[in-house]
């Protein structure tokens, strides 16, 4: 005989040891999150005193006197500022163009091929990531008076103004930003699958055309990371461009060490945030590039 | 003379220390399904990377329809690759893609699209022209890798294990799908694979490769049924090797094996009379008859004795493994086409009997 029994549905008290454990989770769960929170105020606090008092209605930068714009204003008026500002961008944009083609070539260089010294010239590259700008900046200096370069300057107009910008600050900058796009350049080329070169020239492409349509293409993720980079860097320099800069020239970072010399103002709250959202924006493309890069198949299985 | 699409003469090639290739010499016809198989690392790839100008032979020669290869690099030889894993732009579309090969010979735009279109219509991908890579299965990329490749109408398609990312079921289904398109196109196929199963039902003939040497040259049929050395017997499908010792180098071959003497069809080079040497026969090849039926048995050619040990069920078939003496046994299969009908039990004293065309005498070595 089979008598069906019912499944029993009654739920048992919870045991002690489990709500012992029970607890203890989440007791940790709240420590941790309270010390992340602390964390992230201890990182970012500065940072948004800075920005709150950039809008403040007062000379003060301790005490709030009600909103204002006025600081943003007087810096646009200051003509100084603006100027400072064109030489960075000038400065930041050819820098950038110039050494991502050199480090992109470097990268390729030192990846691709196997050739005598290729160890010793893989350990130069990065040394400028390595050494401390003060000695790097200082090296230049001395290789500017040498070579004679010193601090001879271009002249260009640019949105209605007149820049004169020293050949030697572009010329460090490029020098520190080469070995960053070739860091970068280069994880991406380790990780690029080498077939599709030679899937490419089975298919009748030669160098060139294989160079152009497919690696290139490829490794445009990586060139496109490096230049945002050596751009941040570049406008973000000051150690560098001061010892190069020569007499009368400044980038916004040497201009605001200027000005604070001679007391810190709102205003220099103003500018100071002016470059953050800068350099936000530039992270802002670079996360939206990459994710662009996910979804679009750049990489394969 | 007859003609060959491609042709090795001793290729060799060494990487530093390791020889991958050794002295190899291939001959492949026009229009023929020719497989290179082997196990991991005996330089199947590197013979084929050698043919499509990615690697240059350290020494020897290559010849493409007749024409020295030397040191003319991939772009310049009139072959095409299907990788292993397909190696698809990923940056461009399934149109692009196999547009690709024909965009670099210059050909014009109206027939570019003409020929991407009936290659897609080849490979069953029609519609499938403005996707990636990436929004393709596995199936449909070899297919587009397939296309890129006979698009730009090859005289020899190089094909580096094609299947092997792909699921069982996918895989018999384009093996058969393979062999129809290369009968479509005519165009000589150079297949790797380390699949044997893959190789016999594909291939027109098979080149068995171990350790940078091609070992045996056959059609299907003549690499199962007639290995000449014991790495190709065993490589490809099943087989008995009994050690024992040469006692008859002419027709029939006679070999001692566990103190019984019995016969094969055919005796490989460099063996002498009273050496070791191994008896080689497929377990289907061998029957078995009851130890009392003893006209009967040498009836069949020659004949061993021995008991049975253990028999496995295995549905068309069944296994039986016979003890001949202390170290020696043979594994032999008999069809089960009768119903109810089981033949032998453990411990019967039977016959294993051969027709000695059957079995071969190969030299104790590899
Ligand atoms: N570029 C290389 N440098 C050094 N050794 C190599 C190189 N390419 C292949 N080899 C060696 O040559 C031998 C043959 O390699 P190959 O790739 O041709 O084998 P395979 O038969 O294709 O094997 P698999 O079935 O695993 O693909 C291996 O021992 C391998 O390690
Ligand atoms: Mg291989």
């Amino acid at each position: 005989m089979t008598a069906v029994t019912k499944p029993t549905t009654t739920i048992l008290p919870e045991s002690r040891a489990s709500r012992q454990e029970r607890i203890k989770t989440q007791l940790a769960t709240l420590g941790l999150t309270g010390y992340g929170i602390l964390a992230y105020l201890f990182l970012y606090l500065p940072i948004i005193i800075l920005v709150i008092f950039s809008f403040n209605d007062s000379r003060s930068t301790a005490q709030w006197a009600g909103f204002s714009t006025a600081w943003y204003v007087e810096m646009m008026q200051d003509n100084q500022i603006i100027i400072s500002l064109w030489n960075s961008l000038f400065v930041a944009i050819v820098s950038t163009a110039i050494s991502t083609v050199l480090g992109t070539l470097a990268a390729m260089a030192m990846e691709r091929y196997r050739f005598r010294g290729r160890l010793v010239m893989d350990a130069i590259l990065y040394l400028p990531i390595i050494i401390p700008d003060i000695a790097m900046a200082i090296m230049l200096l001395l290789f500017f008076n040498i070579s004679g370069i010193g601090f001879n300057t271009w002249r260009i107009e640019l949105a209605g103004l007149r820049l004169s910008v020293p050949y030697s600050v572009i010329i460090g900058h490029v020098a520190f930003n080469i070995s960053f796009v070739a860091v970068v350049v280069r994880a991406r080329l380790a990780h690029m699958d080498r077939t599709l070169e030679e899937a490419a020239s089975d298919l009748y492409a030669n160098a060139w055309h294989t160079f152009w349509r497919v690696t290139l293409p490829m490794l445009m993720p990586g060139i496109i990371g490096g230049a945002l980079l050596a751009f941040t860097l570049s406008l973000d320099d000051f150690v560098i461009t001061f010892f190069t800069a020569g007499p009368g020239f400044n980038t916004l970072p040497v201009r605001v060490f200027g000005m604070i010399k001679k007391g810190v103002t709102p205003k220099i709250n103003a500018v100071s945030s002016l470059m953050l959202a800068g350099s936000l924006a530039l992270v802002l493309i670079s996360i939206f590039l990459r994710r662009g890069d996910d979804r679009g198949g750049i990489e394969i299985v | 003379m007859e003609r060959f699409d491609v042709e090795l003469r001793k290729v060799t090639k060494r990487f530093g220390e390791v020889t991958a290739v050794r002295d190899v010499t291939l001959q492949i016809r026009s229009g023929e399904f020719f497989s290179l198989l082997g196990p991991s690392g005996c330089g199947k790839t590197t013979t084929l990377r050698m043919i499509a100008g990615f690697e240059i032979p350290t020494s020897g020669q290559i010849l493409i329809g007749g024409q020295v290869q030397g040191h003319l690099p991939p772009h310049k030889r009139p072959v095409n690759t299907v990788f292993q894993h397909y190696a698809l732009f990923p940056h461009m579309t399934v149109y692009q893609n196999v547009a690709f090969g024909l965009e670099m010979q210059k050909v014009d735009k109206a027939e570019i699209a003409a020929r991407v279109g009936q290659a897609l219509e080849l490979v069953h991908l029609t519609g499938m022209e403005n996707r990636k890579p990436k929004q393709l299965s596995g199936g449909q990329q070899q297919r587009v890798a397939l296309a890129r490749a006979l698009v730009n109408r090859p005289k020899v398609l190089l094909l580096d294990e094609p299947l092997g990312a792909l699921d069982l079921k996918l895989r018999k289904n384009m093996q058969i799908e393979l062999k129809n398109l290369q009968a479509e196109v005519g165009i000589t196929f150079i297949y790797v694979t380390h699949d044997q199963e893959e190789a016999l039902t594909m291939s027109d003939r098979i080149a068995v490769m171990n350790r940078g040497r091609v070992l045996q040259v056959g059609s299907p049929e003549v690499i199962y049924e007639q290995p000449e050395n014991r790495f190709v017997a065993d490589f490809i499908g099943e087989t008995n090797f009994v050690t024992g010792v040469l006692q008859r180098a002419g027709l029939p071959v006679e070999i001692e094996v566990a103190g019984q003497l019995v016969q094969a069809g055919w005796l490989a080079e460099g063996v002498r009379t009273g050496e070791t040497a191994v008896l080689s026969i497929r377990p289907e090849k061998i029957h078995l008859l009851p130890g009392s039926a003893n006209g009967e048995a040498h009836q069949f050619g020659t004949a061993v004795s021995g008991q049975v040990e253990r028999t496995i069920y295995l549905g068309t078939d069944t296994r039986y493994l016979i003890r001949l003496d202390a170290e020696t046994r043979l594994v032999v299969r008999m069809q089960n086409t009768q119903v109810g009908h089981s033949h032998f039990a453990i411990g019967d004293t039977v016959w294993a009997c051969w027709n000695p065309a059957h079995a071969r005498v190969l030299s104790a070595e590899e």
